[in-house]
């Protein structure tokens, strides 16, 4: 009788135990997805971040307009960057990599075409979040309406039919392509987490056309960026297109890492093809310097090698970047167009390479 | 008795946290979110493929439907699903941009099954840094096998535990099925036709191959090691397989004549290829009718000169513990003619020719079943012994084996391909 009541009560405890637990595993889950769950705004009006007609861009005091000293070629968008601090914070200066954000940041990269009457047209946004609760950066991207009036939260992506004129006010017709937000991830993840790309000291480190003052010690003097060393110890990132100051070698070798290295660098999407662009890779196997390609198959148009120098005609890096063909073209993404003048800096580099044996 | 109802107790609370625990991870077949579409909800698919949430499962439902890409990000157990490969059809024809149909990207417990996806114009499936993959029953085709398609068919890169079962590639202008810098993968019960490479390894450790069949493509499996890559590959078991015909002409993008790096190394009528790998055991397959070489064992120096300087831990270009025991090998009359127009394909043609000339008593026989390319270890230790790399081969007949003499093939006079096997014989 004893026996049976204690196991009866037995019995019953771990039932209640094993509800209780139960229980607790799936309060654990529950809390976990919701602190991930930052929740993107519907329509970028929503932010605040402009004064006035939201085409002009005019940002609210605060929010710093930057630049970098190399951009990322996107189909000759015409690009507004900005960084939305939380009142009050910092950002934290690092020697490599992006910058040390605040919690909350807000990171705008507005992308536009200059149409055949010369004028802007919003394209997208794309906006990178620093989240609070886990402190990972989020994406998200915002298409601007027929209207011009605004831009609405879109993660699907979108190819816009545009006719817009190049640097040289040369005419294009293309399909623009807005990335969905896995392809934002694509670039953007290295070793497995989101980061931003541009905002890296030494891509920052110049002064934008214009301005008497470095951008770097600007920020440094309105307190928005703390521990920034000597301007001299900070690594700069060569303006492509200065040929003054840089010679073609760097020139071309920023291009390079602002172009391609977030994919192309150890961690990275690219990491398997052992082709690593960043600007200060010295390795020649890994730069691609008689490198055979991995597994770039047909996109490698038969041709032997990543970089022959002094041969651009044979090299696959060339090849790849003068063609629009997707399985072929690089950037795998967001470009439909060549980059010309890229691809000739390009060019011009590998021409001048020492032939080898 | 108070003590021993303690332990119940523990034993009990124990239990009961482990079963519930354990519950929440559950199989593999359950998911927190089931969705499910149809044909001409292309457009959702696309938007629940990007609002994806960690366990869910994806089930499209009979029918053709056609995408640009569809891509997978950051997110967990994850479950893509049609009804079978003949019900289920998804055409990438209108790719516009990107490498790829579908594109998986760090992933922690995927599965795709039960469809077929093709006509890509980069490669159909493409799984980057993801672990715990299964394919199973997918069917990636291209339409047409030409160097327009796509590179590879099911290409999973730099992941961990993958499985690949019960598939067909056909048409890929390299690989249909490549496992690339991979630790831990199977690939069993599948096939491969018309495609460059049939299967092939690439710097992917603990690799098993069984049951499989491979045929009509330019060449069936390759074991390959790459300099300048994240790891080392190796220790790879094929058993089992089918390895037949696989004599169709190279056309990788540069034409038959072969680029220098990998597939377009492959020579028209090439069996299995082993370039640069190590600690490889081949056994029980049957391996018919390829017409060039049914075995090559080649090193990194065949196809790069440089390979030497390109030694670290992730790359020895020295093929080294090389097994192949109790295979089933024929081969057909004389070289599939797209060997003759082929880099690699006119060396062996050259071999045979070699051979015959400098033995007579060879009455002419056929390129022997296995060609090793006598590129040992000794060129770095400047050794001598006569198998310095451990390649052991156990096969019957008299026309086994032979050692091409690679180093010199450029000097006619010094290049001495020879048969002698009994240095390679397991011991």
């Amino acid at each position: 009788m004893r026996k049976t009541y204690i196991f009866g009560s037995l019995i019953l405890f771990s039932i209640f135990l094993s509800v209780l637990t139960e229980q607790g595993c799936k309060n654990k889950t529950t809390t976990t997805t919701a602190a991930a769950d930052f929740q993107f705004k519907e329509k970028l009006s929503d932010y605040g971040f402009f004064k006035g007609k939201l085409t002009n861009l005019k940002p609210d005091s605060g929010i710093i307009h930057y630049e970098l000293t190399t951009p990322l070629f996107t189909d000759y968008a015409v690009k507004d960057r900005f960084i939305v601090l939380p009142k009050g914070a910092k950002i934290k200066y690092t020697e490599d990599g992006a910058l040390d954000f605040p919690d909350s940041t807000i990171i705008v990269k507005n992308f536009a075409y200059t149409n055949v009457a010369h004028e802007k047209i919003m394209i997208e946004t794309r906006l990178l979040v620093k989240d609070p609760k886990d402190k990972n950066w989020k994406v998200m991207n915002y298409l601007w309406n027929k209207e011009q009036t605004d831009a609405l939260k879109h993660i699907t992506g979108a190819k816009v039919p545009i006719t817009l004129l190049d640097d040289q006010g040369k005419k294009y017709f293309t399909n623009y392509q807005v990335p969905n937000t896995n392809d934002c991830k694509r670039c953007h993840i290295k070793d497995g987490v989101l980061t931003p790309i541009g905002p890296k000291a030494r891509n920052l480190n110049f002064n934008i056309p214009g301005q008497k003052e470095n951008q770097l010690s600007q920020w440094a003097a309105h307190k928005q960026l703390t521990g920034l060393p000597e301007l001299s110890k900070v690594h700069q990132l060569p303006v492509w297109t200065d040929t003054k100051n840089f010679s073609l070698d760097q020139r071309a070798r920023a291009y390079l890492d602002i172009n391609c290295a977030h994919c192309h660098t150890k961690g990275g999407d690219a990491y398997n093809t052992g082709l690593f662009l960043d600007y200060t890779e010295q390795n020649p196997d890994h730069l691609g310097l008689k490198k055979a390609p991995v597994s770039a198959g047909g996109g490698a148009g038969g041709l032997d090698y990543d970089i022959i120098p002094g041969n651009a005609d044979q090299s696959i890096l060339y090849y790849r970047m003068n063609s629009t063909e997707p399985g072929t073209a690089m950037p795998e993404l967001a470009r439909t167009l060549t980059h010309k003048e890229g691809v000739r800096l390009i060019r011009d580099w590998i021409n001048s390479l020492p032939k080898t044996k | 008795m108070k003590q021993s109802i303690r332990a119940v107790l523990l034993l009990l609370l124990a239990s009961g946290v482990w079963a519930s625990c354990t519950q929440k991870a559950g199989p593999q077949n359950q998911y927190k979110t089931m969705l499910t579409f149809n044909p001409g909800e292309e457009a959702k698919i696309e938007e629940a493929f990007l609002s994806l949430k960690d366990s869910t499962s994806i089930m499209l439902k009979a029918g053709n439907y056609k995408f640009d890409n569809l891509s997978i990000a950051q997110v967990n157990h994850i479950l893509i699903q049609g009804e079978g490969h003949d019900k289920t059809i998804l055409d990438f024809s209108s790719q516009s941009q990107g490498g790829e149909g579908i594109r998986v990207t760090d992933v922690k417990g995927f599965t795709i099954e039960a469809m077929t996806i093709k006509d890509s114009k980069g490669d159909l499936l493409k799984i980057n840094k993801s672990r715990d993959v299964t394919v199973n029953n997918l069917h990636a085709v291209w339409s047409k096998a030409d160097s327009t398609s796509g590179g590879y068919a099911i290409y999973p890169v730099m992941c961990k535990n993958v499985l690949i079962q019960n598939c067909y590639t056909e048409g890929s202008s390299d690989a249909g099925i490549y496992v690339g810098q991979t630790d831990s993968a199977i690939v069993r019960k599948c096939k491969a036709a018309k495609n460059v490479a049939g299967c092939e390894i690439e710097n992917t450790s603990n690799a098993q191959v069984y049951d499989n069949e491979f045929y009509n493509n330019t060449a069936g499996f390759l074991i390959f090691d790459l300099p300048d890559l994240s790891k080392r590959g190796g220790h790879v078991k094929v058993y089992n397989n089918y390895i037949h015909d696989n004599n169709f002409r190279n056309f990788a993008k540069s034409g038959s004549f072969g680029t220098t790096w990998g597939v377009g190394n492959a020579s028209p009528g090439s069996g299995i290829i082993i370039l640069a790998a190590s600690d490889i055991e081949i056994y029980n397959n049957k391996i018919i009718n390829n017409n060039t070489s049914s075995i090559t064992i080649a090193s990194g120096f065949a196809v790069d000169e440089k390979a030497g300087e390109k030694i670290n831990a992730n790359y020895s270009p020295i093929p080294k513990n090389v097994n192949i025991h109790d295979n089933t090998i024929e081969m057909g009359p004389e070289f599939p003619k797209p060997a003759y127009e082929h880099r690699i394909g006119q060396l062996l043609v050259a071999t045979e020719a070699k051979l015959n000339e400098l033995d007579p008593a060879r009455k002419n026989k056929r390129i022997p079943l296995i060609m090793y390319d006598g590129i040992t270890s000794n060129i770095l230790t400047k050794g001598t012994a006569l198998n310095p790399d451990s390649i052991c081969i156990k096969q019957p007949g008299d026309n086994v084996f032979v050692n091409a003499d690679f180093l010199n093939i450029a000097n006619a006079a010094k290049w001495k391909p020879n048969t002698n096997f009994s240095p390679f014989q397991c011991k």
